[in-house]
């Protein structure tokens, strides 16, 4: 495992892919997705002479499977946040600081998911792959809305995955295609329209189920009671959340089997840069076994981090002077994002616009389309009453920022004045949430209601 | 007359058809032939005339064969005995949900049946008068009960069924094509002419425009403004409104019919479409008897529509449904469904441009035609009723059209768009399942003019208070 010297090596891999047919793709091999592709841009050779000089077989096993883990990624120095945390939660420091310490914490280990699944799913095949992936992909994203349900705090589950939808669509794609744009500022940049296509109807439909909650509460009149209002808009929420997630079922199986062709078409063009980038890892650096014992690990590392952020939120929001609002849809974004965005940025300035579309687009859908639904059905089992009504200023955010990232795309080329303006809608949204200081929407983030009004989510009676 | 052509299906015809140049299309020669009608085509059967060949008497049998073109020329004809069991229902008292249902059942055939006699009329007329023809009676199911519903002053039910049809055509007929077409023809790549789509986008994208407008003028409003002003402005938008969007239609049918045929000829032109659509190429009655037909059908589907106008709050009681819901999902796939099991046989043939044309054209001829003459109509015969439509109508109605828009846009088709759709129509009618909102129950309730003002007022009124 870790005697592979040269994983970089151009030896092995770029033969292989020339000798395999175009239809059979590498992502079918080895579940390998834009997404992950992104991510492992931001890999690092780990050099593994000094542990070879360990005597104990089992030692040198062990300490080569760590070295893989926790320094194979340039955010490493990052992880030296997560003790810090925890020691600052254990001394009671600050609670804004540990809410800093967590988010930066939480940068590396978003990262080495997505790595330890593209692990596993040499192990797994393809298509099992394929799903751990498609389940995985936003982890961090899913376990913050589902620690800050379980404390009750539906605004800021609502606001983290809005948030992340916008910073996906506009800030992640907006910044690729504006450092691509001008770092390609004399080429031909191209993408394949089709895959974008799917996501945008994806995300218009997610839209859709926002939007019916939010009118049937504006055209309600002064007769209606809100208790029979929020009665309808849970049930509403419940059932579109079904339907998303069928939608999204739906979605992986055209993905990952019958319309497999169209999630590959980078692989069409063979040339080679791309090759030497992206198949930095072909064969797996660690065991099945040790594999699934990190990401179990590490999921309680983020489920903990997680925890000081949904807990000490609220502190850091009144100590920093921004609203809880701001913080939830910009700065958890940012920061569970980051990774994927560098990478994003890189295939872009690489000219591989399809990758960095599959990054920003599919992470968007996922959010949209799995997580979302998934909280509100994790919100009914758990009795609290989350619905899919996102406030008025949020919807319309989301709505635009779909419809603008769709018209954006249509044509099928870029150029760094797309990129602009998607980032400058994005700074234009995140200043709006900056002055946006009405505490109507703050009662709930703060988690003091009893669970029967928070169904009310934004409009409280 | 059709009896005697045994050979409907004729290579005679494919012959034709390739002596012809490209330009000069059937649609042309064979008397406006539409997307719509060719749909609606496919549920026809061949009638067996041998039986009626065997009556002596000439006019007793020319009379028998015209029945039996006209009657059982469906596969639909099943359906027919729900019409007298409909009409014997009201004279003996059934409850009134069983009227309901009986009527809705009977609407069906008499749908389909409306689009087979334009189109044999348009076999004498010529094809631009066969064109404007079908035009205009192409939804006349939807025209009749709206205005029967506006004599009854149910104005809301007339805006819930108008916009039913229109999300039903534009999400559920074109997305069960889409789904059924992609699933059939997985392998195979399902192209469409993107520009006659294209078309139909701006005209109904238009039509929100005039929507949206009203809607909004009650929203801008400040507390200063008495609710009879708003209203009063609302109606003399919607009217002018409606006679510009009176004006495009026209102008959408000069296009369509005149200047650029071309781009609605699309599917033309590959042999296997020929074969299959071109099944009746002679008019198979004459002008006067279509003609008397079509008058009675018409007749006809002015009773059903008035039991069910009548009976639908009755049914919606006992089924514990809410109006708006039946007037939105049941009513529109009741009165498209000839329509639609047209577009998802051609889209199973992967002719996607025919089905295409069906749910296309149909939402536009409602949102362009008779959503507007429904307006005239109530202006001429003194009723208030305006184009806003309500907050959650107008924008399902919204997010439908961007939507499809979007999910046309590229000229290619595969399953997973058609699903899209379809679980778009499903959300929205959970949305209306669900929504028991009191406040437009009023509307629905006989009520005069003056009511009906007190009413938008509320609604006004409601808005500043939410």
């Amino acid at each position: 495992m870790g005697s592979i010297a040269e994983p970089w090596g151009i030896s092995t891999e770029s033969e292989n892919a020339n000798a395999t047919p175009k239809g059979l793709s590498r992502e079918l091999r080895h579940g390998k997705t834009a997404h992950n592709m992104s991510s492992s841009s931001l890999r690092k050779k780990s050099d593994l002479r000094l542990i070879q000089k360990v005597p104990c077989k089992t030692l040198k096993n062990v300490l080569s499977n760590l070295q893989e883990v926790i320094l194979g990624t340039k955010l490493t120095v990052l992880f030296l946040a997560i003790p810090l945390a925890v020691i600052a939660d254990y001394y009671h420091y600050g609670r804004p600081l540990i809410f800093g310490l967590s988010l930066i914490g939480l940068t590396p280990l978003a990262e080495r998911v997505s790595f330890l699944t593209e692990q596993l799913a040499f192990y797994t095949g393809p298509t099992v792959g394929g799903l751990l992936n498609a389940t995985c992909g936003n982890a961090t994203e899913l376990i913050i809305a589902i620690l800050a349900l379980a404390h009750n705090k539906v605004a800021v589950v609502k606001y983290s995955l809005l948030g992340s939808i916008l910073s996906n669509l506009l800030l992640v794609l907006g910044s690729s295609l504006f450092c691509g744009g001008i770092a390609n500022i004399r080429r031909d940049q191209r993408f394949d329209r089709k895959q974008a296509d799917v996501n945008f109807f994806l995300l218009l439909m997610g839209l859709l189920c926002h939007l019916l909650p939010l009118l049937l509460k504006y055209a309600a009149t002064g007769e209606a009671s809100t208790s029979l209002i929020n009665k309808m808009s849970l049930s509403l929420s419940r059932t579109s959340s079904i339907v998303m997630l069928i939608a999204y079922i739906a979605y992986l199986i055209f993905q990952l089997w019958t319309h497999r062709q169209l999630f590959e078409a980078q692989e069409d063009d063979e040339d080679d840069a791309y090759n030497d980038e992206v198949t930095v890892e072909e064969t797996p650096v660690i065991g099945f076994w040790s594999g699934f014992a990190w990401l179990a690990g590490m999921t309680l590392v983020i489920a903990l981090l997680s925890e000081y952020v949904v807990a000490t939120i609220e502190d850091a929001s009144d100590s920093w002077g921004l609203s809880v609002s701001f913080i939830s849809i910009i700065l958890l974004p940012i920061v569970g994002n980051a990774a994927e965005h560098a990478g994003a940025i890189i295939f872009a300035f690489k000219n591989k616009l399809d990758i960095s579309l599959g990054v920003a687009l599919g992470s968007a859908t996922q959010i949209s389309l799995f997580v979302v639904p998934l909280s509100v059905i994790v919100a009914w089992i758990m009795g609290i009453k989350m619905d899919l009504n996102f406030n008025i200023l949020e919807t319309s955010c989301l709505a635009l920022a779909i419809i603008i990232t769709a018209f954006t795309l249509q044509d099928g080329t870029s150029h760094y004045m797309k990129g602009l303006v998607l980032v400058l809608c994005y700074v234009i949204i995140a200043a709006c949430f900056f002055v946006d200081q009405i505490p109507q929407p703050k009662g709930t983030g703060l988690g003091m209601q009893p669970k029967n009004s928070v169904g009310g989510g934004f409009v409280s009676a | 007359m059709a009896g005697i052509v045994p050979e409907q299906w004729s290579a005679a015809e494919n012959g034709n058809a390739t002596m012809t140049a490209k330009g000069s299309s059937r649609e042309l020669r064979y008397g406006g032939r539409t997307a719509h009608s060719m749909s609606s085509s496919s549920l026809r059967k061949k009638s067996d005339l041998r039986v009626i060949q065997k009556v002596p008497y000439k006019g007793l049998k020319d009379f028998l064969s015209n029945l039996q073109e006209v009657i059982l020329g469906t596969k639909l004809a099943i359906l027919f005995p729900a019409i007298p069991a409909a009409i014997i229902g009201t004279y003996c008292g059934f409850s009134q949900p069983w009227i309901f249902g009986l009527s809705l059942l009977g609407l069906t055939p008499l749908a389909e049946r409306v689009s087979f006699l334009t189109e044999q009329l348009a076999f004498y007329t010529g094809p631009t008068l066969g064109g404007l023809l079908n035009a205009t009676c192409g939804n006349a199911t939807e025209l009749i009960i709206a205005i029967l519903a506006l004599t009854n002053h149910k104005v809301a039910v007339v805006k819930y069924s108008l916009l039913g049809s229109i999300l039903s055509n534009l999400l559920l007929v074109l997305g069960t094509s889409l789904f059924c077409g992609g699933i059939k023809n997985l392998q195979r790549e399902q192209r469409f002419d993107r520009k006659q789509a294209d078309v139909n986008f701006f005209l109904l994208l238009m039509g929100l425009l005039c929507h949206l407008l009203p809607m909004l003028f009650g929203y801008v409003a400040t507390g200063e403004t008495s609710a009879d002003l708003i209203a009063d402005m609302s109606l003399n938008l919607s009217r002018a409104s409606s006679i510009v969007m009176l004006i495009s239609y026209i102008a959408y049918l000069v296009f369509q019919l005149f200047t650029h045929r071309q781009l609605f000829d699309a599917q033309d032109q590959d042999d296997a479409y020929n074969d299959d659509v071109t099944e009746e190429e002679t008019a198979v009655i004459g002008f006067w008897s279509g003609f008397v037909w079509l008058v009675g059908m018409t007749l006809v589907i002015a009773l059903l529509s008035e039991y069910v106008v009548a009976t639908i709050e009755d049914a919606s009681e006992s089924w514990g449904l809410s109006v708006s819901f039946i007037s939105i999902i049941l009513l529109p796939i009741v009165g498209n469904a000839a329509e639609h099991a047209g577009a998802i046989i051609f889209a199973f043939k992967n002719k996607l441009d025919i089905s295409l044309g069906v749910a296309l054209g149909s939402a536009t001829q409602i949102g362009l035609f008779v959503v507007p003459l429904t307006i005239i109509v109530a202006w001429i015969i003194g009723i208030n009723m305006d184009l806003n439509f309500n907050l959650l109508e107008t924008g399902s109605l919204a997010l439908s059209i961007i939507i499809t828009a979007f999910t046309l846009q590229d000229g290619t088709s595969h399953y997973m768009k058609g699903l899209v759709l379809l679980l778009c129509y499903i959300i929205i009618a959970i949305c209306f399942f669900v929504d028991k909102l009191p406040q437009k129950q009023p509307n629905v309730i006989h009520l005069g003019h003056q009511v009906m003002n007190n009413v938008a007022a509320a609604v006004g009124e409601g808005v500043f208070s939410s």
